[in-house]
């Protein structure tokens, strides 16, 4: 399954701007984007293996890395753990 | 074609791994690894100039840098004169902000696809991401050749089957040997080997199916294409960049390829391959 926003957010993070944006508030990002509320709190809370099952991988991981999260973490997160 | 008329020929075929952290995380991969892979770009750059090609065809997947689920080609063709370099901040010390391209060239291959029954989508200007660039940045090429971009999508399920991309070598070859001029025109295909990127099994590399996998590129196509259609699925997502391979196995002729090196690097997640094709 595909969130169609989810994933659209996570493509405009590459966007080096909007990645500095989303650093300093997430929450301002998160409301351009008609996300679902159960995605919001996924997205508060890094629940990768929520996000995981609406979005492409390799998006995944950008967005990860956009928030600053090591590989290793996200690995670790991606994985239950 | 005129009898007499000179046409461009094929100048040699290619592979090499990419990833992000080859990059990123390059000051933390172990010594002897980094000199390995040094020596493996080098050596393949060292072959990609000695085969003297003006035009490069560069088959890789787009890691969403031009494409989204709006609209996602199994495969596209770059016909214009240029082309944009990396768009990642991690990428702006790659040397060159616009690639030129051979729009002459692409856009003859994207005909010659049309004639034969294969649909490309074409592009006139393309972001090359990491996936192209990285190899390219990595050979350290004295002159760099004509870039013509291939895009072959490995990123979003449903891709290209793997007979078609085998088919879509040779349809290349096709089309290069019909293209009227002196034009020499070589094939870098980059990806793989197995490698697992946002999904629970992230960070590992299946040696024996890359050792399988590149003995089998000495094998016949059916049993390189039915092991890698059973192996796919449990081999890790960035695995299914192998299709880029088996382009440039199909315009070689499949003849198999001579290894430059392999090598699973844990610090850059890839199991990595370098071959040039016999």
């Amino acid at each position: 399954m595909r969130d169609y926003w989810l994933s659209k957010m996570f493509f405009d993070l590459q966007q080096p701007a909007l990645a500095a944006e989303f650093r300093k508030d997430r929450q301002a990002v998160f409301a351009r984007y008609p996300l679902d509320q159960r995605v919001k709190k996924a997205l508060l809370e890094d629940d990768a293996p929520f996000l995981a099952e609406r979005t492409n991988a390799y998006l995944l991981r950008y967005y990860f890395f956009a928030t600053g999260m090591k590989d290793a973490e996200f690995a670790r997160r991606l994985r239950g753990g | 074609m005129r009898a007499g008329c000179a046409v461009a020929s094929f100048a040699g075929a290619f592979a090499s791994s990419h990833g992000p952290l080859i990059v990123r995380e390059w000051d933390s991969v172990p010594s002897n690894e980094k000199e390995r892979l040094q020596k493996a770009f080098k050596e393949l750059g060292r072959r990609v100039t000695a085969a003297r090609p003006d035009v490069l065809v560069t088959v890789s997947p787009d890691h969403w840098a031009n494409f989204f689920l709006d609209n996602y080609p199994a495969v596209c063709i770059g016909v214009g004169a240029t082309n944009e370099g990396p768009p990642e901040p991690w990428m702006k010390a790659f040397p060159s902000r616009e690639l030129a391209g051979h729009a002459a060239f692409a856009m003859h291959v994207a005909e010659e696809a049309l004639r034969s029954g294969f649909e490309p989508s074409i592009s006139h200007r393309l972001k090359l991401d990491h996936g192209t660039c990285i190899p390219l940045w990595r050979m350290e090429l004295a002159k760099m050749p004509a870039l013509v971009p291939m895009l072959v999508n490995s990123i979003e399920p449903p891709m290209p089957s793997l007979a078609r991309c085998l088919e879509w070598g040779k349809l290349l070859r096709k089309a290069i040997e019909s293209f009227p001029g002196s034009l020499r025109v070589g094939i870098l295909a980059t990806g793989g080997l197995s490698h697992s990127i946002g999904e629970k099994t992230m960070g590992a590399i299946h040696e024996d199916f890359d050792r399988e996998t590149i003995r089998l590129f000495s094998s016949s196509e059916q049993s390189l294409v039915q092991y890698l259609e059973e192996q796919l699925p449990s081999r890790g997502n960035g695995s299914e960049e192998v299709r880029n391979w088996l382009v440039a196995h199909g315009a070689a002729g499949g003849q198999g390829f001579e290894l430059v090196d392999y090598l699973p690097v844990p610090a850059v997640i890839v199991g990595c391959g370098f071959a040039s094709w016999r």
